[in-house]
């Protein structure tokens, strides 16, 4: 029993990529299962919590909630995607030098929200971090040195 | 569960119409909907899943003369950015800072928001405050054909509309308000967005030497659809626009709500909210109204 | 020619209280860490479990024939095939259940080529129930008529205890003021980011390897294999990265054996791995008690006693929820200077899901009630509050009641700084005259402390670590340690403290603590003890590494061993810091001199306690630590809502080791336990659970966090290495009571039942007007009259 499947192709990663996928899959399951990018994360499957955060054409989204037909023709970053070369994009140093990460695994989505907030805007202040961020769950650090580490990018880009 | 046997992403609002003329078909954009509902089985897949997001000329946002057309691909982001919005509808603007988290606004549709049909609409009570309508489209004897609806009756209950199975919402549009017109809206809740609406309320009018005219009030969460605030209207209509009106205008919301019962809150609890937000949005339409 | 050579040399330096990156935090930052959540391994299965949707059911048939010839299904399991594999704390569950008694029985499970496969095999199980009545509050579980949930424990009784200390009726009648509550505290969870995920994979050997989430290795093979009929011997436990943990991953949970019993059946490695609906009607619970609470004072201030009736809702089956009375109790007995106690703690089993260790370990709930007497003493007694802390507040040498020796007692201090730095008298005092208006918008501000452990607990056999620890040729070190790393940071603190006494870069050194075939004993990361027991072990470790290359340094350079000191990567003279060898160089003439010399050392560190005995007397832990916050909020007296606004937190924490990682555990607590305070609460229904998603169960996010400002008292600790003592629950503990007290400052009104949320405090707020005929809310009042 066969579920409908169409071949999409689209920019990942500054890549261009082809694949094969089931109409009804979402984007954070063909990442995961079918393109081995583990590093998006499952943690609620309802756009709730913000850890399969990607971007797509630039605006982050949840993957979780974002049907992977939809990619089609489009550029599609995610975390594994955000360094270059062989150091860490700046907001991963920023969240390993504040010590803005415990158990790790809301980072990516978190990193990823927060690097597209300072890009939309560059003069953020504490408090609009705080709103950007509303989206991405925590359980372990309370936000106080993730909020540390994006003030300090954008204190750094001034 | 029933199985998707066909797939299409089409360019143009024909094609898309045409493709749904049986009305077996599911239309899929953003997914914010769409995926929760599907995949809590509280919804099944028709045997065509349409793409809609690539139909050309249906994300702008648009005034010509004075009526303004927001395409229904528009996300609830590029309402939110929108200079023109801002200018001739800032409470569309206020509405959509509260919806939801920045992922979600960045991939929510207006055309999706209006057809889930939702009784806590955040998108929805502005849009009434506004008078828009509808349009939806369909491919009726041989030919693309439009109609218009007004918002405050193309909801019929929760998760229900007017429109039919063949048919694909377009734009939501409004005439532009009067000179003069302010209208604000506010959501429950410790949480700035992030948050299914326990109550979510506007109230709007052209406020002129201190009386409100035109007065427009809407309620979202407390009825089986977002509703227009009815006696709130009457209530506060050609009145002069004071504590003591304003008391009446609460008394009126609480009235005018339904409110159940539900895992969020009690029916109590929103009755209270209402007639607080109430006071809360209109104290702000008087600050901001001279 | 005299040509002299400048010698080089390196000055002193302590990395103790400085802040370390945290080794794994690069490859997270990136997603290249593979979580258990992310693993596969070839030829892996699927595994799925069928809950019973139901609270209280006899399973009549299962029918599995339809499930079981879907093409992709490897096999499917139920309860007859674990018949007689009991395992838990009492021995009262089972993997697969023969009788259901919470609605997330697992009733059967499948293994399949995939997941969707797997899930619509379970959509083909037909299971026949007979539903019976259920139990859903304690209260109704020890009534005489209530229907039995499990067979061999008559009554619906779990466990049960008491301690005494001292005549109770005659420190009631020396008692000036006695407050006298019923506290009652509500079912909340972990919500690790990782769900619950378990890979089982046999050897053709008959030996297991389970990849697991456990934060309690080598206790786990123990708790594990009565599930599967195996010799603990036989399994081994990997644990790779983990999304979060909290104490969730303190026992053994049926996912677990399923995954292993699925494996063994099927002969491929099989994963199980929850959705998050799964986990929020799964995971283990925080544990709910109804607390009759009473303390006593004189007018003097000084308190006279403490009595405590705890009575718990055990949920299904016993797991660590009906064994924190253990903890209860010290802080009943050990909260302030108290010289009369008296305790009592049933738990009654229920048709609701059953509790796990959450952080903070029974000492949350009890705090809360704790903390908030003293606050309606401080209320009530005619002095200044903080005077009335202070008075109470124990000092360094005191013993408890249940004979806790508070070697180094910093309460006094902790309190003192906080207030002083919150300005909470005036604070208080000003807020406090505003109760009788009608203002909106409230300010409020509130104190609360606590006691806990800070150097192991020591409630089994053993509260010790192991440690292994070579150096190799390049000087690069490895540390294998029992203790487990759950997010929590103890693979900082472990490289901070060897790189300390070894003098390398905290980058040269290697923590592997994720095969239990590999790392030796720990007892599990629970009662804050990890930076304690883990970092005095590998410090003790390091010390004896250290002794051995100055011992060879020495006979290579003539220079006696106590003259030379370890700096940046060399030998150095400990006086001037003249360089004496480069440490690799030395290795390794260690090691090729004829008779070799490599540095391999091991260590067990046994803290110095007492054994939690049955009379419950003992000084169970080799330190204890105080934590004070005090909480400033704004109330909407309209619509209920509280803002936390700032939270200002003094900890003793001995010594600072990993100042980044102390800080952000502390950030972290706080905000687990604003959700305890304000929005989390399982709405549970007749057993079910009506919000199990974040959409309507609400953990703190970004914009609700307060502002924060920490400080840390650091008096030492003569056990804990370099003096530190463990601090990672007491965050937890102190914020809710903190909280209630702000709110009770800025409204005259008590809250015995959190979570504070708008609608509860709303009601409160109107009833209290009702009754007291204050003005607080009259709009509402009005309204709902």
């Amino acid at each position: 029993m066969m579920s409908l499947q169409t071949e999409i192709s689209f920019e990942l990663n500054g890549r261009p990529v082809t694949v094969t996928v089931p109409v009804t899959m979402k984007t954070l399951t063909m990442l995961r299962d079918m393109l081995d990018l583990t590093g998006t994360k499952y943690a609620c499957g309802e756009g709730e919590c913000g850890a399969c955060t990607i971007r797509l054409d630039g605006k982050t989204i949840n993957s979780c909630l974002m049907y992977a037909v939809d990619c089609d023709g489009r550029k599609v970053v995610t975390i594994e995607g955000l360094k270059s070369g062989k150091h860490l994009h700046p907001m991963q140093q920023a969240f390993v030098d504040n010590g803005a990460i415990q158990c790790g695994f809301c980072t990516p989505g978190m990193i990823m929200q927060a690097d597209y907030l300072v890009e939309d805007n560059p003069e953020l202040s504490r408090e609009q971090i705080r709103r950007g961020l509303e989206g991405n769950i925590c359980r372990c650090t309370g936000y106080t040195k993730v909020l540390d580490a994006v003030t300090s990018v954008v204190e750094s880009s001034e | 569960m029933q199985e998707v046997s066909h797939y299409l992403a089409p360019h143009h609002l024909d094609d898309a119409v045409r493709a749904m003329a049986d009305g077996d078909v599911t239309v899929l954009c953003g997914g914010t909907d769409l995926a929760p509902q599907t995949g809590a089985h509280q919804k099944d897949y028709a045997s065509t899943l349409m793409n809609i997001r690539r139909i050309e000329g249906l994300e702008e946002i648009t005034l010509v003369g004075d009526t303004c057309r927001i395409g229904a691909l528009s996300t609830v982001t590029d309402i939110g950015n929108s200079l023109l919005l801002q200018d001739i509808a800032p409470v569309l603007v206020e509405a959509a800072d509260r919806f939801a988290s920045d992922q979600i606004r960045n991939a929510a549709s207006i055309g999706g928001n209006i057809c889930n049909a939702s009784p806590s609409g955040d998108m929805i009570i502005p849009l009434l405050l506004l008078d828009a309508s509808v349009e939806l489209a369909s491919w009726t004897d041989a030919a693309l054909r439009t109609r218009s609806v007004a918002l405050h009756v193309f909801f019929t209950g929760p998760g229900k509309s007017v429109r039919q199975d063949n048919e694909l919402l377009t734009a939501v549009s409004f005439t532009r308000p009067a000179a003069g017109f302010v209208a604000h809206f506010h959501k429950s809740g410790p949480r700035p967005a992030l948050e299914i609406a326990t109550v979510s309320l506007g109230v709007g009018g052209v406020l002129e030497d201190g009386v409100l005219n035109n007065v427009r009030a809407a309620m979202g969460a407390v009825a089986p659809t977002p509703i227009r605030a009815r006696g709130v209207e009457t209530a506060l209509e050609g009145r002069p626009l004071d504590a003591g009106n304003i008391k009446a205008a609460a008394e009126s919301a609480s009235i005018d709500a339904a409110p159940i019962d539900d895992v969020r809150a009690s029916a109590w609890y929103r009755d209270h909210l209402v007639r607080v937000l109430t006071e809360d949005v209109l104290n702000d339409v008087l600050a901001n109204g001279n | 020619m005299n040509g002299k050579t400048t010698i080089a040399c390196i000055e002193k330096t302590t990395l103790i209280g400085q802040r370390v990156r945290k080794p794994d935090a690069a490859d997270k930052s990136t997603g290249k860490t593979r979580y258990i959540n992310d693993l596969i391994l070839p030829q892996m299965l699927y595994g799925k479990v069928l809950h019973a949707g139901r609270p209280h059911a006899n399973i009549v048939s299962v029918d599995t024939t339809a499930a079981e010839n879907l093409p992709g299904v490897h096999c499917v399991l139920t309860g007859k095939d674990v018949a007689g594999l009991k395992f838990g704390f009492v021995r009262d569950n089972v993997a697969l259940k023969d009788k259901v008694r919470c609605e997330h029985d697992e009733v059967a499970a499948v293994a399949a080529e995939s997941e969707e496969i797997a899930e619509q095999a379970l959509g083909l199980i037909r299971v026949e129930y007979q539903d019976l009545p259920g139990i859903f509050s304690p209260e109704d579980g020890r009534k005489e008529d209530a229907p039995l949930i499990h067979d061999g424990f008559p009554g619906n009784k779990s466990l049960h205890f008491e301690f005494r200390h001292g005549d109770l009726a005659a420190a009631e009648a020396e008692s000036d003021i006695i407050v006298d509550n019923v506290f009652r505290t509500h079912h909340v969870t972990h919500c690790c980011m990782g769900t619950s995920c378990a890979i089982a994979d046999f050897d053709n050997n008959g030996k297991l390897t389970i990849y697991s989430q456990t934060q309690y290795p080598y206790n786990y093979k123990m708790d594990l294999a009565p599930a599967l009929g195996m010799h603990p011997g036989d399994i081994r436990v990997i644990q790779p990265p983990v999304g979060g943990a909290f104490g969730s991953k303190l026992d053994v949970y049926p996912y677990e054996p399923i995954a292993a019993l699925l494996a063994r059946k099927t002969g491929h490695p099989v994963k199980v791995a929850y959705t998050r609906e799964e986990e929020f009607r799964s995971a283990p619970t925080r544990q709910p008690a109804v607390i009759h609470m009473r303390t006593g004072c004189k007018k003097d201030g000084t308190l006279t006693f403490r009595s405590a009736d705890v009575l718990l809702d055990n949920g299904a089956y016993t797991s660590w929820g009906p064994t924190i009375p253990v903890v209860m109790m010290r802080t009943v007995s050990g909260h302030y200077r108290v010289p009369v106690i008296d305790f009592n703690a049933q738990a009654i089993y229920t048709n609701n899901p059953y509790a796990g260790s959450f952080r903070g370990y029974g000492n949350v709930q009890t705090t809360f009630a704790t903390a908030q007497q003293m606050d309606m003493l401080a209320d009530r007694l005619d002095m200044d509050p903080i005077e009335f802390h202070l008075k109470n507040a124990q000092k360094s040498g005191e013993r408890t009641p249940q004979e806790a020796l508070l070697r180094e007692c910093a309460l006094d201090k902790c309190l003192t700084i906080a207030a002083v730095a919150s300005d909470y008298v005036n604070k208080r005092r000003q807020f406090s005259l505003l109760r009788g208006t009608d203002i909106r918008y409230r300010k409020g501000i509130g104190l609360a402390s606590s006691i806990h452990n800070a150097g192991g607990a020591k409630i089994h056999k053993s509260d010790g670590c192991g440690t292994m620890l070579k150096v190799d040729d390049y000087a690069r070190v490895t540390v294998i340690t029992g203790a487990s790393e759950i997010g929590q940071g103890i693979d900082a603190v472990i490289s901070l403290i060897v790189a300390e006494e070894l003098g390398v870069p905290v980058e040269h050194i290697n923590i592997m603590n994720n095969d239990s075939d590999l790392a030796p004993w720990d007892v599990g990361v629970h009662a804050s003890r990890t930076t304690f027991i883990a970092g005095e072990g590998a410090r003790r470790a390091a010390i004896k590494a250290r002794e051995q290359i100055l011992d060879a340094a020495s006979g290579f350079s003539g220079i006696p061993a106590a003259e030379l000191d370890l700096r940046g990567g060399f030998v150095t003279r400990d006086d001037d810091g003249s360089i004496v060898f480069k440490l690799e160089k030395l290795l390794r003439k260690m090691h090729f001199q004829p008779e070799p010399e490599l540095v391999m050392v091991t260590d067990y560190y046994e803290p110095k306690s007492e054994p939690e005995g049955a009379n419950h007397i003992s000084d169970m832990s080799a330190a204890y630590a105080h934590a004070v916050h005090i909480a400033e909020i704004t109330v909407d007296t309209w619509t209920g809502e509280i803002r936390v606004d700032k939270v200002t937190s003094a900890q003793d924490v001995g010594r600072i080791i990993n100042r980044a990682g102390l800080e952000a555990q502390v950030e972290g607590g706080i905000a687990i336990g604003l959700g305890f305070a304000l929005s989390e609460d399982m709405q549970l229904e007749e057993g079910i659970l009506k919000n199990p998603s974040f959409r309507d169960y609400k953990v703190i996010t970004a914009p609700e966090m307060p502002q924060l400002d920490l400080h840390f008292v650091e008096d030492g600790c003569a056990e804990g290495p370099y003096g530190a003592k463990g601090a990672s629950e007491l965050p937890t503990i102190v914020i809710a009571p903190a909280v209630a007290n702000a709110f009770c400052n800025a409204t005259g009104v008590r809250i015995l039942n959190p979570p504070l949320s708008p609608e509860k405090v709303l009601r409160a707020l109107i009833q209290f007007r009702e009754k007291e005929g204050g003005t607080v809310n009259s709009r509402a009042a009005a309204a709902a009259s």
